[in-house]
């Protein structure tokens, strides 16, 4: 063993010799070599690197793509540029060289921000995915996060189709119980990549998955980091770019009963139940779905203004976003600017990122999705004869409490606007070549307002004869960042070290006033109500101000030898405002190290070019919880009544409890990683292992309800998650003449399980799912079906093991249920774990080609494994409770005996309960997420008019679903941790159609 | 080179001292507790909070009446949402349902949180006048009876809080005679030191009186006549004896005459506050019951009352021969009209010839809908129920002769002939008295939350002939099972993570 490291060694040491000697002979002979490097289609690439191989020395090519170095004539120069495949010549004496560069979809010299910093993508030794701007840029999107579904393993993105809906995002799993959402960094500031934020405007995209990437930002990281950076000017005259497309949505449908085949079966529901039928209007046919659902449209226009000289740049653009939503009274609008811009004199630089953006959404109200199925056909749209004038649910007619959606959406309206700003300020001094320091002062505010109002006239049955009444508010949030940073960077020899430390200080704010009046008068020229808080009676006014701060020191060092071991420590150390003075800081250290074996010496292969092996170790934190949920507090909103006057007196008492020792959640997580690329790096696979342990895990579990506790489930250290996944990504390019295409498959497999459940808890039920320390989160806890009685005698026999009867009053017809537990009766007791709500794997695929002016690409998306809850189903085939049915249903009738739909019966009979399997169903789908076509204009049609680049996009998103699943759309959100898997009305995706125009100046 | 490790130095030295005492921030919008419970208007604040919980939905302002008035006989739910109205109908699946149990039980331990608060603290509060001191922490050991007895009526068997709540606490459940201890103790307290009356404007506040009312009715629940003798006569006869019944027997179930010489102890509700039952800062301090007990098309419908109701007032005619007026003011039922000339919110009958609903509470008398802001003060306890009870108590004293002329109070204001001769047939005997007593008992309180407790009492649940006559006028008695329903099961939640609790036997 001994001797072969010494081998080594000394085979290191002649390659040394062997270098300087070449480094000796390169001086000798020096020649002036000039020449051009251009891309395939002849454009000029500026700022190109050109080195001498083997040496520091090197030039860069100047805005023409023309460069001019002096070398000697048997050396070889190494061209290099982002986004461009690196090139060798050896100069063979000549004086005039010209490259051209190839496109490179798959680089490995690609910048990767990493926080307060950029490495190149071969030196990682984290997991950090990065997606092109344009993937996401192609789709129609609302937020950023909409568009990653498919496009980076270990991200799993759910959104929806409502206007101004904001899609959930989890990297590599649950890893808490709270909020998966990652955090967002968006040049330097620490924000959400809410819907304010135009998509348009992104330079780059990088994912920080695992603790070593992510560690930099601390107690915050624990979900995963998007680091967003925004786009800048380049150098040379003004760039115009301008973009239009506009877009056509549809919504997924029910296939429902109409007023015959509806009245057939209710008439069926009350005849089974000994009930008299309902005095059903026959006259009616209403479609609710056509009354509530259209086509909505979204309109996405934007214009950019960039240049730059050797000194200073900048970029604007401007952006309006516009979605008529597919529901009646669903609106979301977007205008939006940006300014970026920087300067540079000696040492010192200086910049700044400046958006600014109003987005108003007119929400949905109630929910439609649900309405258009409790709502029968046999309800007109219109009654007069209610107040209001709409039709809906009325006794011994149509006996429901479903929602007139087109009520709904008129009497009760919400509109939330917010104008924000955000944006950064950075300066630099470099004080020697390796030696920066930087301070960055971020900014965001918004000013958010709110307004519901809520007109006289009823939706629902019974419904209590409100007056018109108008709750608004107006809140502004604050957040100041303050970060200084120093870094260190220096190469000795093979050793390349660059180390950062850092401190930075944040404060977020927020303060809102709000005010609500009853009877609102009305004009009686126009029927509009006076909608100002001056007007009407009841006045309730309040207030409130949230505030937070998190102060924290950060260290990072990297440390890279000859480019085949590489290392990396980062250490962060957090205080906040949000945990006592006990708890207030938490220390989030990480170490990684990469080998880079295809660098080694003894590894030669044609076959593979690049082979590294990662691992890392890291600790985050997490303390995204309510500002002062340590704290106890007194509410006095209270007031009671007491007297012959009938007076009014104050109240207080503590409503909420809380635990004083809260402490920073802890997520531990240990990442193997390897990449690969063979065929010349035209194929690249990556593939991760992970393991990530949160502890503490701050949560509010319910409490014993003896505690008396309101207000919220005080926050606690609760529970252990762990998740263990698995990620593969590979990926082909390749350019052969004109032709370009490339094609990726992504593969993500996530175990998820609670590890303990803490507070001495035993178990958490939420809804038809049960939480247990050794299994996944919210696992399917219900009763199991087992066909259907055909006749008497099978319920008769239907006895447990001491001969009793199970379901004495079970009818021919009737659903069986397992009596898990043998006491020979249905209870809860019989519930057992079914099913996981998480899929088992989920993948997505990806492909693009070029052919001169066209191009196309797709993605594709997949989901598999999951055990869903179809929650259409449990409402319309439970026949308890009036709705309209499933078109073509055929229960069982003694008649029909072979099928799986039980007897309809109007009436509570084991039949209609929604805590059975009966509604749980396979969730696996493919979906084509997106498939477009493009068409750039070729050169020479474009010559003179003045534009230098034109193209036509025509897309389509969501078209082909493959699927069993019953309900609208699988691919859904829930928002309830517990209950990932219940589709309860959750808005689909739409069926999209784009058109679009680009053009360049 | 130098000059960079002095801007270095000055740097690190400069930026990594600043900042660490901004992280220490106070909510700038809430009191702690550990700055409250100094003076004696925080005490007074404190124990008000408890009167707050009677506008709580698992209380006093809707869920409460679902499990004391439509679980008993007199009423029931066809409600649509059928979990719901299995609740009325012992037919209870989901431990857990919120409406039908947890918030309730949720509630009441919510109310119990609050009394412990006050008597925690108030204690340490240094007051001008110690008797003001006394007469809170009064109030807070009547109110900790008040719920603890509600409770035990409704599950029996459950944990005792008697301190201030914690996240983590996992009280000891408590057999329901313990349950009765604790809460003749609270209210032997608590009458030591409440007033005998209160001032004009602090009316609805517990008074001697309602701390002996209450006493007599856990004592009689458990059986315990001469005690519950003894503290009834403080309301009839000894010094607490300041009560009488109205003249206008509808003044107990409207606004108009609240706070009224027949009061014993009333809920005060008013309509000023028009938000939810939560704690938000505009929470109403209204009740929902009418919006939910009114006729379809004026209320949501989900309680009503059983139709033998109105053959049980069609019994006896009064001394004009007409029929008992209180069947006027205690339901709308179909006949109303043709009978007393009174609409049910101004409409003729438009629901089904079997169906009644409540009238006590109603707003009719100057609306024709309902709302979840009625402002009807809720009599809990009033002379009418003290009366009926005293006489119950002398008949099982062995004085049935001289409990008529209790029962005939309370008659004699309904105009009804008294009781020996409307019905010569009981003499002294103790069980048809009892049998007839109990009939009374429908006739004047009907729908006023005594009737759960009142069939516990007279043992009619324990056993399967009594329920089956029972089931007789109500059919959902069919589902009651001899053994398990005379409580309801216990959240499970709380089984589920409390070692120190179980489940109820039978569930």
């Amino acid at each position: 063993m001994k001797t072969k490291f010494t081998h080594f060694l000394t085979k290191r040491y002649y390659l040394l010799v062997f270098f300087s000697l070449l480094l000796q002979s390169a001086f000798a002979q020096q020649i002036n070599v000039t020449g051009k490097v251009t891309t395939a289609d002849g454009q000029a690439v500026p700022f190109a690197n050109v080195l001498i191989k083997g040496t520091q020395n090197g030039a860069v090519t100047d805005f023409d793509g023309s460069f001019k170095i002096s070398a000697s004539g048997n050396q070889t120069l190494v061209f290099s540029s982002q986004g461009y495949k690196t090139v060798e010549i050896a100069i063979n004496n000549k004086t005039s060289i010209n490259v051209t560069m190839a496109e490179d979809a798959m680089k490995l010299d690609e910048i990767v921000v990493v926080g307060y910093g950029s490495q190149q993508k071969k030196d990682l030794t984290g997991a950090v995915a990065l997606v092109k701007p344009d993937e996401i840029q192609k789709r129609q999107v609302t937020t950023v996060a909409d568009g990653l579904q498919g496009l980076v393993t270990g991200v799993k993105v759910r959104g929806g189709g409502r206007p101004g809906q904001e899609a959930n995002v989890e990297i590599r799993g649950l890893k808490n119980l709270q909020n998966t959402n990652p955090l967002y960094v968006i040049d330097g500031l620490v924000t959400s990549a809410n819907r304010d934020f135009n998509p348009n405007d992104i330079e780059s995209i990088q994912v920080l998955k695992d603790a070593s990437a992510a560690a930099i930002y601390g107690s915050r990281a624990a979900n995963g980091v998007i680091i967003i950076t925004t786009k800048k000017g380049k150098k040379g005259p003004l760039q115009v770019e301008v973009s239009a497309k506009s877009s056509f949505t549809t919504m997924p449908r029910y296939d429902l009963m109409g007023t015959e085949e509806f009245a057939k079966y209710n008439n069926m529901a009350y005849d089974n139940a000994g009930l008299p039928r309902q005095n059903l209007n026959m006259a009616v046919n209403t479609d609710w779905q056509d009354a509530v659902f259209r086509t909505g449209m979204i309109q996405d226009y934007n214009a950019s203004f960039s240049g730059g000289n050797e000194n200073s740049s900048f970029f604007m653009s401007g952006n309006y976003f516009g979605n008529e939503g597919t529901v009646v009274g669903t609106d979301f609008d977007r205008i939006s600017f940006r300014v970026n811009s920087s300067g540079t004199k000696g040492i010192f630089s200086i910049g700044e990122n400046l958006a600014i953006s109003n987005s108003k959404t007119d929400e949905m109200s109630g929910n439609p999705i649900i309405d258009v199925y409790r709502m029968t056909p046999t309800i007109p749209l219109y009654d007069a004869s209610n107040p209001g004038g709409y039709g809906y649910g009325k006794q011994g007619v149509a006996d429901t409490f479903g929602t007139n959606p087109l009520a709904i959406a008129d009497f009760a309206n919400t509109i939330n606007e917010n104008f924000r700003i955000r944006g950064n300020i950075w300066s630099e001094l470099k004080f020697v070549p390796w030696l920066k320091y930087r301070f960055n002062f971020g900014y965001e505010t918004s000013f958010d307002s709110y307004k519901f109002m809520r007109k006289k006239g009823s939706w629902t049955l019974n419904q209590p004869q409100d007056p018109s009444q108008t709750d608004q508010n107006k809140g502004r949030s604050e957040t100041l960042l303050f970060e200084n940073t120093l870094t260190f960077k220096k190469e000795f020899g093979k050793h390349d070290i660059t180390l950062l430390v850092g401190q930075t200080y944040q404060k977020d704010n927020y303060n809102q006033i709000y005010g609500t009046k009853r009877n609102l008068p009305m004009n009686s020229g126009t029927g509009q109500y006076y909608e100002v808080l001056n007007q009407g009676d009841s006045p309730v006014v309040g207030g409130f101000i949230n505030e937070a701060a998190l102060t924290s020191y950060l260290g990072r060092l990297e440390y890279n030898y000859d480019n085949r071991y590489l290392f990396n420590a980062v250490l962060r150390r957090d205080g906040s405002s949000k945990f006592s003075d006990a708890n207030k800081w938490g220390n989030f250290p990480s170490l990684s190290a990469g080998w880079r074996i295809s660098n080694e010496s003894f590894f030669k292969s044609e076959f593979i070019k690049d082979l590294k092996l990662r691992a890392s170790y890291g600790e985050l934190g997490s303390g995204n919880i309510g500002n002062y949920e340590y704290k106890s507090f007194v509410n006095n909103f209270g007031q009671i009544v007491l007297g012959k006057d009938q007076t009014l007196y104050p109240s207080a008492a503590q409503v909420k409890l809380s635990n004083a020792e809260l402490r920073w959640e802890k997520l531990k997580q240990t990442n193997i990683g390897v990449d690969l690329g063979v065929l010349n790096n035209d194929l690249r696979f990556t593939a991760d292992y992970f393991i990530a342990r949160t502890e503490d895990v701050l949560f509010g579990f319910p409490i014993l309800l003896t505690t008396g506790n309101d207000g919220g489930n005080p926050i606690s250290n609760a529970a252990t998650v762990e998740n263990k996944g698995f990620e593969l990504e590979l990926a082909y390019s390749k350019k052969i003449n004109d032709f370009s295409f490339n094609a990726s498959v992504n593969f993500t497999k996530i175990n998820n399980k609670l590890v303990s459940l803490g507070n001495g808890q035993n178990e958490n039920y939420s809804g038809n799912t049960v939480t247990r320390a050794g299994m996944p989160v919210g696992m399917w806890y219900v009763l199991q079906t087992d066909g259907l009685f055909q006749n008497q005698q099978e319920i008769d026999n239907y006895k447990n093991a001491n001969g009793k009867v199970i379901m004495p009053n079970a009818v021919p017809g009737d659903i069986r249920f397992k009596d898990n537990n043998g006491d020979g009766q249905i209870t809860n007791e019989d519930k057992a774990v079914v099913g996981s709500p998480w899929p088992e794997f989920e993948m997505g695929f990806n492909a693009g080609a070029e052919y001169k002016g066209f191009d196309f690409s797709m993605n594709w998306i997949a989901s598999n494994g999951a055990m869903v809850y179809d929650g259409f189903r449990s409402v319309v085939d439970r026949f308890d409770d009036n709705s309209n049915y499933r078109k073509g249903i055929q229960p069982w009738t003694p008649e029909n005996p072979n099928t799986d739909f039980p007897r309809v019966t109007k009436g509570s009979t084991l039949n209609s309960r929604g805590d059975t399997d009966r509604f749980l169903e396979s969730g696996n789908f493919i979906r084509l997420k997106y498939i477009g076509f493009g068409y750039s204009f070729p050169q020479n049609v474009l010559q003179g008019s003045g534009i230098s680049r034109a193209r036509l996009t025509l897309s389509a998103q969501n078209i082909i679903t493959i699927t069993k699943y019953q309900g609208l759309d699988p691919e859904f959100t829930n928002n309830n941790i517990f209950e990932r898997g219940v589709d309860n009305g959750a808005f689909p995706n739409l069926r999209t159609y784009s058109l679009g125009v680009e053009f360049s100046f | 080179m130098k000059k960079i490790i002095i801007i270095t130095a000055a740097f690190l030295g400069l930026v990594f001292t600043a900042c660490e005492n901004e992280l220490d921030l106070n909510s700038p919008n809430d009191i702690t507790v550990d700055q409250y419970w100094k003076t004696e208007s925080d005490a007074q604040a404190g124990v008000n909070s408890i009167y707050a919980m009677f506008y709580k939905d698992g209380l006093w302002a809707r869920w409460i009446y679902f499990r004391l008035d439509l679980t008993s006989d007199e009423g029931y739910s066809v409600s649509p949402w059928t979990e719901l109205a299995d609740w009325t109908r012992f037919n209870y699946i989901n431990y857990n349902f919120w409406e039908g149990n947890a918030v309730t039980w949720r509630d009441t331990y919510k109310a119990i949180f609050r009394c412990n608060q006050v008597l925690a603290n108030v204690p340490n509060i240094a007051f001008q006048n110690e008797e003001d001191k006394k007469k809170i922490i009064a109030q807070a050991k009547f109110f900790r009876a008040l719920h603890y007895y509600y409770a035990a009526v409704i599950w029996e068997d459950i944990p005792l809080v008697l301190e201030p709540s914690t996240p983590q606490a996992l009280p000891q459940q408590k057999k329901v005679d313990e349950i009765w201890a604790q809460v003749e103790k609270d209210l032997n307290e608590a009458f030591e030191d409440l007033p005998r009356d209160w001032s004009a404007d602090q009316l609805g506040r517990p008074d001697k009186g309602a701390a002996k009312a209450f006493l007599a009715k856990v004592y009689m629940q458990q059986h315990k006549w001469p005690e519950a003798k003894t503290a009834l006569e403080f309301l009839i006869s000894g010094a607490g004896a300041k009560y009488s019944l109205v003249a206008n027997y509808r003044d107990n179930f409207t606004d108009t005459n609240e706070n009224n010489a027949e009061s014993v102890f009333e809920i005060q509700f008013g309509d000023q506050r028009k938000g939810g039952t939560g704690e938000d800062q505009n929470a109403a301090v209204s009740s929902n019951r009418s919006q939910f007990f009114a006729p379809r098309g004026i209320g949501w419908s989900d309680g009503q009352a059983r139709i033998w109701l109105v053959d049980a007032f069609k019994q006896e005619n009064n001394k004009d021969g007409k029929l008992d007026e209180r069947l006027r003011w205690t339901l709308f039922y179909p006949q109303l009209l043709a009978d007393f000339g009174d609409k049910t919110y101004g409409r003729n009958w438009e629901w089904n010839n079997n169906e009644a609903w409540f009238r006590k509470g109603s707003r009719d008398y100057y609306r024709n809908n309902e709302d979840y802001y009625n402002q009807v003060n809720y009599r809990l306890v009033r002379y009418a129920d003290i009366l009926l009870r005293y006489a119950e108590v002398l008949n099982e004293l062995g004085n049935t002769a001289q409990a008529y002329q209790y029962v005939d109070m309370v008659r004699t204001r309904a105009n009804m002939n008294a009781l020996a001769t409307a019905h010569p047939e009981i003499g002294n005997d103790h069980d048809k008295f009892l049998e007839r007593l109990k009939m009374e008992r429908v006739l004047e309180l009907c729908g006023e939350s005594v009737r759960w407790e009142d069939l516990k009492r007279w043992g009619d649940l324990n056993n399967q002939a009594s329920v089956d006559k029972i089931a007789l006028r109500d059919p959902d008695f069919k589902n009651f099972a001899v053994g398990k329903n005379h409580r309801m099961p216990i959240p499970q939640s709380d089984v589920d993570n409390n070692p120190n609790l179980e489940q109820n036997s039978g569930y």
